[in-house]
């Protein structure tokens, strides 16, 4: 079968988007690749049609049975920067899965949560380094003896003082890499299920 | 976890097996591999699903590709095992012949306690 234009308008189009989604999480390299591939599948499809048939009919067929862009978009994120996330666990693929993951309602929430979890392992730990360079600033900070915050100021206010011996350097150690551990675990935990949930059912 | 929930995760599992058994002999190219599988299995049932995985894997560096551009009417990119996809596969088949080979026993003696 010979596409005429609104056939030809119809595989441009579906390229189009799909080329869109795949650019907002593969290097561009990579997704002209990709798309020169489904391309070049969709025009065998469209070559093995016979003889004289309802071109949009026939064609709709062809790229219903290869999946909506979007669909395709998802395969490929769940194969390639979710794969690498779970494979490998590494914080930066995980950071982007989990960026992808945040373009939905729950990712979002969850992505959120899990930042607060990196922000507080984060957080902690940085008092423990601040600690011996600026003792007077950093730790439990005490506003006429009543625990306000744990962190730093600059410069702390009247009536306050930072409380906590170096023994808070240990403690602010070991609760932050504890943190960092425990949502790093979740993380991968939400990662590896979007994944699966990613790759779900195939059927449309 | 319903009967299709399951079906899905088999010819999930598979689906990675069989493309690289499809590709145990000459190099062929996507639309190539999916025909095969269509002809062969049952397993693929969206094709755009087969495409993202082809190309996880030759970033694993299971498979290497190469674009050919005076073949047919437009370009095919062609996919070939590499040495440590050959590997993997022998290993897979391995798994799958002692994992198909137990399941296999346990539904023979399923069958015969079932008499």
């Amino acid at each position: 079968m010979k596409l005429s234009q609104a056939g030809e308008a119809r595989v441009r189009g579906y390229l189009f988007v799909l080329h869109r989604s795949l650019a907002s999480f593969m290097p561009t390299d990579t997704a002209r690749d990709s798309i020169r591939e489904v391309e070049s599948h969709i025009r065998e499809r469209v070559a093995q049609v016979d003889g004289v048939v309802d071109e949009k009919a026939a064609l709709e067929k062809i790229l219903a049975h290869l999946g909506t862009p979007m669909k395709v978009a998802q395969a490929y994120a769940a194969e390639i920067t979710f794969d690498e996330a779970v494979a490998t666990g590494r914080p930066l693929p995980v950071f982007r899965a989990l960026w992808m993951a945040s373009t939905t309602v729950r990712g979002f929430f969850v992505a959120m949560a899990l930042l607060v979890g990196y922000a507080l392992g984060a957080g902690l730990i940085a008092v423990a380094a601040l600690k011996p360079i600026f003792p007077q600033n950093v730790g439990l900070i005490l506003r006429d003896g009543i625990p306000v915050a744990l962190g730093a100021m600059f410069p702390l206010p009247p009536g306050s003082e930072a409380a906590g011996g170096y023994g808070l350097i240990l403690v602010c150690l070991l609760l932050g890499a504890a943190a960092l551990m425990v949502t790093h675990r979740m993380a991968r935990a939400f990662v590896a299920w979007w994944r699966t949930r990613l790759k779900g059912p195939t059927e449309e | 976890m319903t009967l299709e929930n399951w079906q899905e995760q088999l010819r999930r599992g598979g689906l990675e097996f069989a493309v690289l058994l499809t590709l145990t002999g000459s190099p062929r190219y996507g639309f190539e591999i999916i025909r095969h599988l269509e002809e062969s299995t049952d397993l693929v049932v969206n094709e755009g699903t087969v495409y993202p995985l082809l190309s996880r894997l030759a970033g694993q560096g299971v498979l290497l590709t190469e674009w050919v551009a005076d073949e047919g009417p437009h370009p095919r990119k062609y996919y070939r095992l590499t040495r440590s996809g050959r590997e993997r596969l022998e290993t897979m088949m391995q798994h799958w012949e002692t994992f198909a080979g137990k399941i296999n026993a346990l539904a023979r003696e399923a069958r015969g306690g079932a008499r």
